[in-house]
């Protein structure tokens, strides 16, 4: 019996064949013509009718929505920290202060960012009064001008390197938006070198204070325009201090509602990078 | 720990360089005595603490106190004897490597590591089932003694001692001990019935009566039960070279077939397999060329073939069958391999044993004549009514004589035990009419003791009767009443006188002739016919004290009165006609296998509906036309009996032959090795072939089979081994019982089957698409596994527990080749149908959530990539708001929930889909099941649980989900009732139609 079970492979061949195309019943693939078109035809009526229900489904669903504020805010309820100029693989930047190509990649990155805090840009904005939280009725919103020059020396206006040149490189760290933060107290990002050796982290504007009269934000949609606060962190290293890497940790600080300390999220309200600056 | 390794040796270069001797504590070390040589360079931070327990003083002495301290000189050096033993003492200078983890222990941690644990969870219930399955199978070994007579003399040794020419003693009662050549016998009478299938005890004398050695007398053989008499013998044959040595390695030799269901589950398996492998290979070559990496794409590869796999399946599977088979044990069919459960549902033969599984398995009166009538006894199990006319006063002899012409005795102590049950010494005939007496006139113990016996010769081969000398029970009549029973021709020859309604009349021609045609009738039925006649022996001649010799025979034995004959058949179960008929209308084909005579197997196939009432064998027909049988063309014939005989002259053609094209067959006097080739024919048939039996002969074929059937009580231990299933009360209509049981799981896997099929399509769907458009991945593993393995499990258990939709058993057994467990339209229908509408449905609940949370489904478009990135945290919504990776991470958990949600909605739509194949829910009852509700209400919990009690396991990628996205596919899951409604609607108006035929799994 297990001798007739196994076929040898001309046998399987024909039949595999015959399968594909029978010339006798004229069937490809185990179907007739007819047979085929009418599957065709079935699945053409069916998934037509399948993905015509689904969007409109879909439809129906994104009429649920507002175009200018999202449903649900409740995943993030506090901001993260990000850094500029946008890290390439990891937050870590390398460079040497001798060879511009290493860091020209940087300035470029932080230049590009900065554009729209360019004087230029930022001519139709509202000077608003600090200190103060700037909520707005609409229906237009006005976006806070948000003055390039309280970055000092990481403001690009008066070195054009960032300090890399200097072996003082400028890392810019920003809040993320989220729509209707308002935060509480007098907040402020607080950097400091996780080295004892490289004591010099200096933060622009003074002290990294973040005025509130950049929030609330109402969207991208409302509240064309917007500026969101910056703050500068200049690194200097020291000329003997060449070649080595240099941990820096910023973290949100002085308001209640943001919150910098989360296990598992590790950009919440804090960010922390590398440098390496080469002779 | 090999990354830390580094850390404990590392060397602080600035300050002082501290060499520290310390004790490590480490009781390996100490045991080493290398305490002193264990210099470890420390940390700064440790160096303080360290630095108090040094004893270090060496830097203070001199030279010169150097030497002295180490035996050593500063120009010569050490001795290099002197060396080695302080080698010796304080071992070598290199440091102890910090306790590692074993080897073994990395190996068992990677063994057990993540989900793994769930393989070695499925490998420990395998092991749980094996010994469940397992430990109802011991067989108790008795330990028979044997009487032999060695040094002459008599002595008694455990039988596993016997050897070839070993003479030994066997007497009544006692199980024969190996095969033997019988010397010389009394009276010897063996129960050969689990060898042969003779249901009639056999006589064993010394005398060579058969070529054939399982037909001659003069053989006893090993494992058969002597009944009466002794037998002096020698023994011929010990262990396996026995002639039931030699079946059972028969038996054992025959090869186990693969089980109907394993063929379908691997041919599912394959189905399954063939979908991931191209779905796979597709996407791998769709990912390379979108420019994704190889490994990548390998990854995705093995992803995809991995969400393929229905991983609760076959547990599921396994749980349906158990739970079947634990349906039928109830009914007294129990199963001893799982997967037979299904065999007998795609059965389409089933060859019986006769004796014991068609039949009762013990003589019974079935025809009675006297009156020159033949009247009909009742031989159902428990003799109730018996309705011949008992008003002639020739019953009323014939009774006496039915009554004192017999030596069988009640055992004591059963007089709460219906008659039909109770316990009888004496042989199979003498029982028969012990109790169908007792059933008549009452208690026959006490007839007898009113009708004292005063001489009695017992039946032998020779005379071929037993004949009884009996006081009557009339106290004025002082005749002495002589009964005598016995072959029927012996018995009329010793007659001069027949009684006819009471009457004496002188035997003539034409009784005589009335007589033969009653005989022959009665013998054509394949039953045991006994003649019965008594004589009034004279009061004058045989006064009260006149003494009889049994031995002189001083009392005549001829002229005596015959009153009438009365027949014994072992007779069918009343309940197997009716499951013979039912079979015959499920479209299986009933062959009986006997070694008993092909009379009476004929007449029980006749009358058990084997053999119909209106089909005629061969030689029915050359009767019918008077022709010879050879001019009968064989084909006009739809029954056949075949014998033994004829079965060893036909080649396998013509047995193939036979078994196509007839209808109804009987084998009779058939061997072990015949059944089995009447099996494995059957099987060339293409067709599944169940084979009943409970002798050692059937053990072989019971193993052949693709289900063996032994009977639970007569059956014999060989027999229950070699079977699947075991009938508990022996009733050959409980078969019918599994075949529904067996058809009825069959149908209902395919539910189950379609059902966990179904959703692996929107389990695979959120991956492709995550491939191609770069969505954030919409379902992860873990999740998926949830489903396959939780939420799933309890409702495609519940599909088992389904009622058949229309009368199972009046369509034809599936064809094992063509009737697939999956075929092509159950696949088809639960991927591209009701697979896609979920998966559809599921993306809906999906996109619901981002939308709501920020992300538009066109932002999420190609968004995989940064989406992905750890370092990018200020990924930017729809709306501009910025997240951070990890509010990434939980959004897209909770798309995994969401995604969860919207699946689980719909499989349970999908349950209630997969209730029926083609009618309506509400022509089988919404409500019927309700195990199916118990599923459905566990896949909630489990769901409720996953999201809002677990919701906050990160590990688990479970988030507590908003309550209104548990709605957003509930459209869809009507969608997909509907939708299955109208196909199942179609099928129903167009039988054979092309949607029939493409939609109808």
């Amino acid at each position: 019996m297990t001798k007739n079970e196994k076929k040898s492979l001309n046998q399987s061949l024909a039949e595999w064949k015959l399968f594909i195309y029978n010339p006798t019943t004229g069937e490809f693939l185990g179907r007739t013509a007819k047979s085929w078109g009418l599957i065709l035809l079935f699945y053409l009526v069916f998934y037509g009718f399948l993905a015509a229900l689904f969007s409109f489904t879909m439809w129906v669903m994104l009429q649920t929505l507002n175009d200018e504020v999202p449903k649900y805010r409740d995943q993030i309820p506090s901001p993260g920290l990000m850094v500029f100029p946008k890290p390439v693989t990891a937050l870590e930047y390398t460079f040497s202060r001798s060879d511009p190509t290493s860091y020209a990649g940087y300035i470029e990155d932080l230049k590009e960012f900065l554009k729209p805090y360019t004087l230029e840009e930022q001519k139709n904005l509202t000077v608003c009064p600090d200190g103060a939280l700037f909520e707005q009725k609409g229906p237009v919103y006005v976006a806070c001008q948000f003055p390039i020059s309280l970055l000092q020396a990481c403001s690009g206006m008066n070195d054009p390197d960032f300090g890399y040149s200097q072996g003082n490189p400028c890392i810019l760290v920003k809040m993320n938006r989220i729509i209707g933060l308002k935060p509480e107290g007098v907040p402020r990002i607080d950097c400091v070198s996780k080295d004892e050796d490289i004591p010099n982290v200096a933060v622009y504007p003074h002290n990294g204070m973040i005025d509130l009269k950049y929030f609330p934000y109402y969207g991208k949609k409302l509240h064309v325009g917007y500026l969101q606060p910056l703050v500068a962190v200049q690194v200097s290293f020291a000329p003997n201090n060449t070649g080595k890497e240099v941990t820096v940790e910023c973290k949100i600080d002085g308001s209640a509602n943001l919150k910098s300390q989360d296990d598992r999220d590790k950009f919440l309200g804090r960010v922390m990078f590398k440098i390496t600056a080469r002779a | 720990m090999p990354q830390q390794t580094p850390e404990v040796y590392s060397v602080e270069l600035s300050g002082t360089k501290d060499i520290v001797k310390t004790d490590k504590g480490d009781g390996k070390e100490k045991y080493r005595g290398l305490k002193n040589n264990c210099l470890e360079l420390k940390k700064k931070n440790h160096k303080e603490e360290f630095q108090k327990e040094l004893h270090l003083d060496d830097h203070k002495l001199s030279n010169r106190e150097l030497e002295k301290k180490y035996g050593t000189d500063i120009i010569t050096g050490l001795s290099s004897t002197r060396a080695a033993e302080l080698l010796a003492r304080d071992g070598p200078n290199s440091l102890t490597p910090p306790k590692q983890t074993p080897e073994i222990v990395k190996f068992l941690k990677q063994m057990v590591g993540g989900f793994s644990v769930l393989l070695w969870v499925g490998a420990f219930l395998c092991w749980i089932a094996f010994g469940i399955e397992y430990s109802s199978n011991k067989s108790a070994s008795l330990n028979n003694q044997a009487l032999v007579i060695r040094d002459s003399e008599k002595k008694t040794i455990p039988s596993e001692q016997l050897v070839v020419g070993d003479i030994v003693e066997v007497k009544g009662g006692d199980q024969i001990p190996a095969d033997i050549r019988v010397l010389s016998s009394q009276g010897c009478r063996v129960d050969n019935s689990s060898l042969t299938g003779e249901s009639e005890p056999q006589p064993r004398s010394s005398e060579f009566t058969h070529e054939n050695p399982l037909e001659t007398k003069n053989i006893c053989f090993y494992s058969t039960t002597c009944l009466e008499g002794t037998i002096t013998g020698m023994v011929i044959n010990t262990g396996d070279r026995t002639i039931i040595g030699h079946i059972a390695s028969l038996a054992s030799g025959v090869g186990n077939e693969k089980t109907p269901i394993a063929i379908e589950i691997e041919h599912f398996v394959h189905i399954v397999a063939g979908v991931a492998v191209s779905i796979g290979i597709l996407f791998f070559i769709i990912a390379v060329s979108m420019n994704y990496r190889v490994l990548d794409s390998i990854i995705f590869l093995i992803g995809i073939i991995v969400a393929n796999v229905p991983e609760g399946l076959l547990a599921t599977v396994t749980v349906t069958l158990s739970l079947t088979a634990k349906r039928m044990a109830k009914k007294n069919c129990l199963v001893k391999n799982l997967e037979a459960v299904e065999t007998l549902g795609s059965t389409s033969i089933i060859c019986s044993d006769k004796t014991g599984t068609l039949t009762q398995n013990r003589m019974t009166v079935a025809h009675l004549w006297f009156d020159n009538q033949i009247f009909v006894a009742d031989t159902s199990e428990n003799h109730s009514n018996q309705v011949f006319d008992q008003s002639s006063r020739t019953w009323a002899s014939l009774s006496k004589i039915i009554t004192l012409c017999n030596r069988a005795e009640f055992k004591p102590g059963q007089e709460n035990v219906p008659i039909m049950k109770r316990a009888v010494i004496g042989d199979a005939s003498e029982t028969a009419l012990l109790k169908f007496s007792e059933v008549i006139l009452g208690d026959v113990m006490e007839i007898r003791k009113r009708n004292r016996k005063v001489a009695e010769i017992p039946f032998n081969s020779t005379n071929k009767f037993q004949l009884s000398i009996h006081e009557t029970d009339d106290p004025h009549d002082k005749r002495f009443l002589m009964v005598m029973k016995g072959a029927p021709e012996r018995i009329l020859e010793k007659c001069s006188t027949i009684m006819i309604n009471g009457e004496e009349h002188p035997l003539d021609e034409s009784t005589a002739k009335a007589f033969h045609t009653a005989y022959m009738e009665l013998g054509g039925l394949g039953e045991r016919v006994l003649g019965f006649c008594h004589l009034y022996l004279p009061a004058h001649e045989f006064p009260e004290t006149y003494k009889f010799d049994t031995d002189a025979m001083n009392f005549p034995t001829s002229n005596l009165c015959f009153v009438g004959l009365l027949s014994m058949i072992d007779p069918p179960r009343s309940t197997v006609p009716d499951a013979v008929t039912k079979c015959r209308s499920a479209g299986i084909k009933v062959i009986m296998v006997t070694g008993d005579h092909p009379i009476t197997a004929k007449a029980i196939a006749k009358s058990v509906g084997i053999i119909s009432a209106n089909s005629e064998t061969v030689e029915d027909i050359a009767r019918r036309l008077s022709i010879a049988v050879e001019q009968v063309n064989k084909w006009d014939a739809k029954a056949a009996v075949v014998t033994g005989m004829e079965l060893k002259d036909m080649s396998l053609e013509q047995v193939d032959e036979i078994l196509a094209n007839y209808q109804e067959i009987v084998f009779a006097r058939t061997s072990p090795q015949q059944k089995l080739i009447i099996v494995e024919g059957c099987q060339r048939q293409d067709a599944v072939v169940a084979v009943t039996g409970d002798g050692v002969n059937d053990s072989p074929a019971l193993k052949k089979a693709d289900i063996g059937v032994a009977m639970g009580i007569a059956g014999s231990d060989a027999a229950k081994n070699a079977a699947d299933m075991v009938l508990l009360d022996d009733n050959f209509a409980s078969i019918v019982t599994g075949v529904e049981e067996g058809r009825l799981i069959f149908d209902n896997l395919k539910k189950t089957i379609a059902y966990t099929l179904t959703k692996n399509i929107a389990e695979l769907c959120p991956f492709l698409i995550y491939i191609i458009v770069g969505l954030p991945l919409p379902i992860g593993t873990i999740t998926i596994l949830f489903i396959d393995l939780g939420t799933d499990i309890i409702p495609s258990i519940a599909l088992a527990y389904e009622k058949a939709e229309s009368d199972i058993m009046n369509r034809k057994p599936r064809h094992k080749k063509k009737d697939r467990l999956v075929n092509q339209p159950l696949a088809v229908y639960s991927y591209l149908h009701i697979g896609l509408m979920q998966a559809l449905g599921a993306f809906l609940v999906y996109f619901t959530v981002y939308a709501q949370e920020g992300f538009l489904p066109r932002t999420l478009i190609n968004l995989r990539v940064e989406w992905e990135k750890d370092y990018v945290n200020d990924l930017e919504d729809s709306y501009g708001q910025e997240w951070t990776r990890y509010q990434r991470a939980y959004l897209e958990w909770t798309g995994y929930t969401a995604f969860f949600v919207g699946i689980l909605v719909q499989q349970i739509a999908d349950l209630i889909i997969r209730k029926t194949r083609r009618n309506s829910i509400f022509q089988q009852g919404a409500f019927r099941n309700k195990v199916i509700w118990v599923g459905i209400a566990s896949q909630i919990v489990i769901g409720l649980v996953l999201s809002y009690g677990l919701g906050s396991v990160t590990a688990l990628s479970f988030t507590m989900l908003r309550a209104q996205y548990w709605f957003v596919a509930v459209p869809h899951a009507i969608l997909i009732w509907v939708y299955d409604e109208v196909r199942k609607l179609f099928i129903r108006l167009y039988p054979g139609s092309w949607w029939d035929k493409n939609m109808y799994y």
